[in-house]
């Protein structure tokens, strides 16, 4: 099981939406999952998602491996408060996130 | 005409100067740095007649630049012992600006312990007896001060509270925002103990009659103003209805806790169970539910097309406090173990009512509940802790010291500052290019001076590892770009577009190039992000610091941070690579 907490719009997703409150989604876990295997099972769509995403407080993209037990947090684009200024485009692994400046 | 109003408090004077040439070009912090680095003697004794404390507008204040109307806010520190700058937004730099006045010096020190106003216009400066307004709530004397002087539609109004009144080292500046509330500070340093010290207990800026600032090449600057704006209206974080706008900066509370980052229960921990419950979207919806409708944010200073500062309501949908800013919210609640929004509030509102840096103040909290003070989640003692400080009790009077005094006298040694001043809302364990700034900066420990916690936290998994301790580069060029920004007038938080959108970072060099007429370029940002730096760092040399100063507290190499258990490694000599020559 992999507990994706989510946050502002994307609470839609998940049973709990009080955004005074945790909105976890849990999802079965299956071989080889990653960020974006996971993020199609629930039906988030990817232009919603913003570059703030955590598998086990770590930053990470859409490529990055999800293990069993995982907690995953998932903010959306309109909350990337944090962000990534680093990156440049070539360089980040998300071109299908769409948010490069 | 640019010129320096200097204000000395020993016999009561106000002198209008002509700029100094060498400062010609030179305003905000690049100026109030300036100033106190070649006015105020190092060595001297921040609350004493030698130390001095400096006002400037940045580069663009007063003018049609978006979200320009910060002023900055120079002196030795009480708190750090070293150079200090704060900034505030507010509309009183901007009436300063259009007074002509680049900078306001205030030295000097009046030898019968009493309290003055000082009100500046278009016909010059004068003093008023401030005997009626100390030793009341913010509230309560900064309304009436304003109407005394023309309303809050006329004039601006710059305060201390009780705090400085009673020079402690975690009193801010106040100023008024944009409705005339005493809620925006200069906060961090203890300068609001240096303006007591100076017997000043508040000055009042009336810009009426005055010209438009001059712009020395207007084509440029409407070039400039137009590309900045552009930026902020289209990036997610800036543009209207955007994170900030909706959120706050508190929505960085839900973020740095899944970062497991969120300083909690006096750096203890690095996630906060109550996080949800404090974090911007719960002030959203808990506004929501009380008002009856959905309350955006509203800009702190005129000119703001960012507009991230909140308000929260009572239950009965009255005003509570404004603003709980990120860095205020989690003071008062992951610092403390507390999850109420309305104690968070009550104790945001102390603080503007008593003149006290917010994050001083969290950071102290946490530290006295180590201390034996009282029990971290106990809001209501936490309360009754701040209301000692507004009595100026003995109690009061060591909490208002901030956390290091603290620390000392209740003999805690869990003590999460650099230089004297308290960590913000950021783990360095978990966040180790913010440990970096904390280390190094001129100021103690500041999230503002160098906010690298989004390019680590933020850059590609395995590139940039928050958890990698090589951080020199980023920590250095972080803080010029900061310093150079703090000069403009404009607000840090343009960053979060200017960062993304080249031409928005090419328009705020043009808006300075315009107003100054010089021929700048993006070149040009990191000398002059490098020169305030540099002399920001030969005051505190010269001030007694060394090496040694640029740590972080013993405990933090010791202690594991859950959820990931590092501890602060950064190696020493990393660390003196960042400014070394």
């Amino acid at each position: 099981m992999v507990s994706v907490h989510v946050y502002g719009k994307l609470r839609r997703f998940a049973r709990e939406s009080d955004p005074r409150g945790e909105s976890v989604i849990l999802v079965l876990h299956r071989e080889g999952d990653t960020v974006r295997s996971l993020v199609e099972r629930i039906g988030i769509p990817l232009t919603e998602l913003g570059a703030n995403v955590f598998v086990d407080g770590r930053y990470a993209d859409l490529a990055s491996p999800v293990e069993e037990g995982a907690r995953l947090g998932l903010f959306p684009d309109d909350m990337q408060l944090l962000y990534k200024w680093y990156f440049r485009p070539k360089e980040a692994s998300s071109e299908e996130r769409g948010h490069e400046g | 005409m640019d010129r320096l109003l200097r204000v000395n408090m020993a016999n009561r004077t106000a002198t209008f100067e002509p700029l100094p040439e060498a400062y010609r070009n030179r305003a905000g912090r690049w100026l109030t740095s300036s100033i106190v680095h070649d006015e105020v003697p190092p060595a001297c004794h921040p609350l004493g007649p030698n130390n001095k404390i400096v006002f400037s507008p940045g580069f663009v204040t007063g003018t049609a630049a978006p979200t320009s109307s910060r002023i900055s806010v120079g002196g030795k520190s009480p708190l750090t012992g070293g150079i200090k700058e704060a900034n505030a937004g507010t509309g009183w730099g901007r009436r300063l600006a259009r007074l002509g006045i680049r900078a306001l010096v205030v030295e000097g020190q009046p030898v019968d312990g009493r309290f003055w106003v000082l009100k500046v216009d278009a016909k010059g400066a004068a003093f008023e007896p401030a005997d009626a307004w100390v030793a009341k709530k913010l509230s309560e004397v900064v309304p009436v001060i304003a109407t005394r002087f023309g309303g809050k539609d006329r004039v601006d109004v710059c305060a201390i509270g009780v705090a400085g009144e009673y020079r402690m080292g975690a009193a801010g500046i106040c100023f008024t925002d944009r409705e005339g509330r005493a809620s925006r500070y200069a906060g961090r340093g203890g300068l609001g103990a240096v303006l007591g010290s100076k017997g000043l207990k508040a000055i009042v800026v009336d810009d009426s009659g005055a010209a438009d600032v001059p712009i020395a090449d207007k084509a440029t600057f409407d070039s400039g103003r137009k590309k900045l704006a552009a930026a902020l209206g289209e990036h997610a974080i800036t543009k209207p209805k955007g994170a900030l706008n909706s959120y706050g900066t508190a929505v960085l509370v839900n973020i740095l806790n899944e970062a497991g980052g969120l300083p909690t229960r006096n750096f203890r921990e690095g996630r906060f169970e109550g996080a949800t419950k404090i974090a911007g979207e719960a002030i959203f919806a808990g506004n929501k539910e009380r008002l009856g409708h959905e309350l955006y944010n509203h800009p702190c200073s005129p000119g703001c097309i960012i507009a991230c500062s909140n308000t929260w309501h009572h239950k009965d949908g009255s005003e509570h406090t404004s603003c709980i800013e990120y860095e205020s919210d989690w003071a008062f609640g992951a610092d403390c173990g507390i999850s109420d929004l309305d104690q968070i509030a009550e104790m945001n509102l102390l603080c503007n009512e008593y003149g006290l840096d917010t994050i001083e103040i969290g950071g102290t909290l946490g530290v006295a509940a180590e201390g034996g003070l009282w029990k971290f989640g106990d809001g209501k003692r936490a309360i009754e802790l701040v209301h000692e400080i507004g009595k100026a009790t003995p109690l009061g009077r060591i909490l208002g010291s901030g956390a290091l005094v603290t620390g000392r006298a209740f003999g805690v040694t869990r003590v999460p500052q650099v230089k004297g001043q308290s960590m913000p809302a950021y783990e360095p364990r978990t966040v180790k290019g913010i440990g970096m700034t904390y280390a190094v900066s001129t100021m103690g420990a500041d999230h503002t001076s160098g906010y690298t916690i989004a390019p680590e936290i933020l850059g590609v998994s395995g590139k940039l590892d928050p958890m990698n301790p090589q951080k020199t580069e980023l920590a250095r060029n972080f803080q010029y770009a900061t310093a150079f920004i703090d000069s403009t007038g404009h607000c840090l938080f343009i960053a979060f577009a200017i960062l993304d959108i080249a031409s928005g970072f090419e328009g705020v060099v043009e808006e300075c190039a315009g107003v100054l007429g010089t021929k700048w370029t993006m070149d040009d940002v990191a000398r002059i992000g490098k020169a305030v730096l540099d002399l920001e760092l030969d005051f505190n040399r010269k001030a007694g610091f060394t090496a040694a100063d640029d740590r972080l507290p013993e405990f933090m190499y010791r202690e594991p941070l859950p959820p990931h258990n590092g501890v602060w490694d950064v190696p020493d000599a990393e660390i003196d690579k960042v400014f070394a020559p």
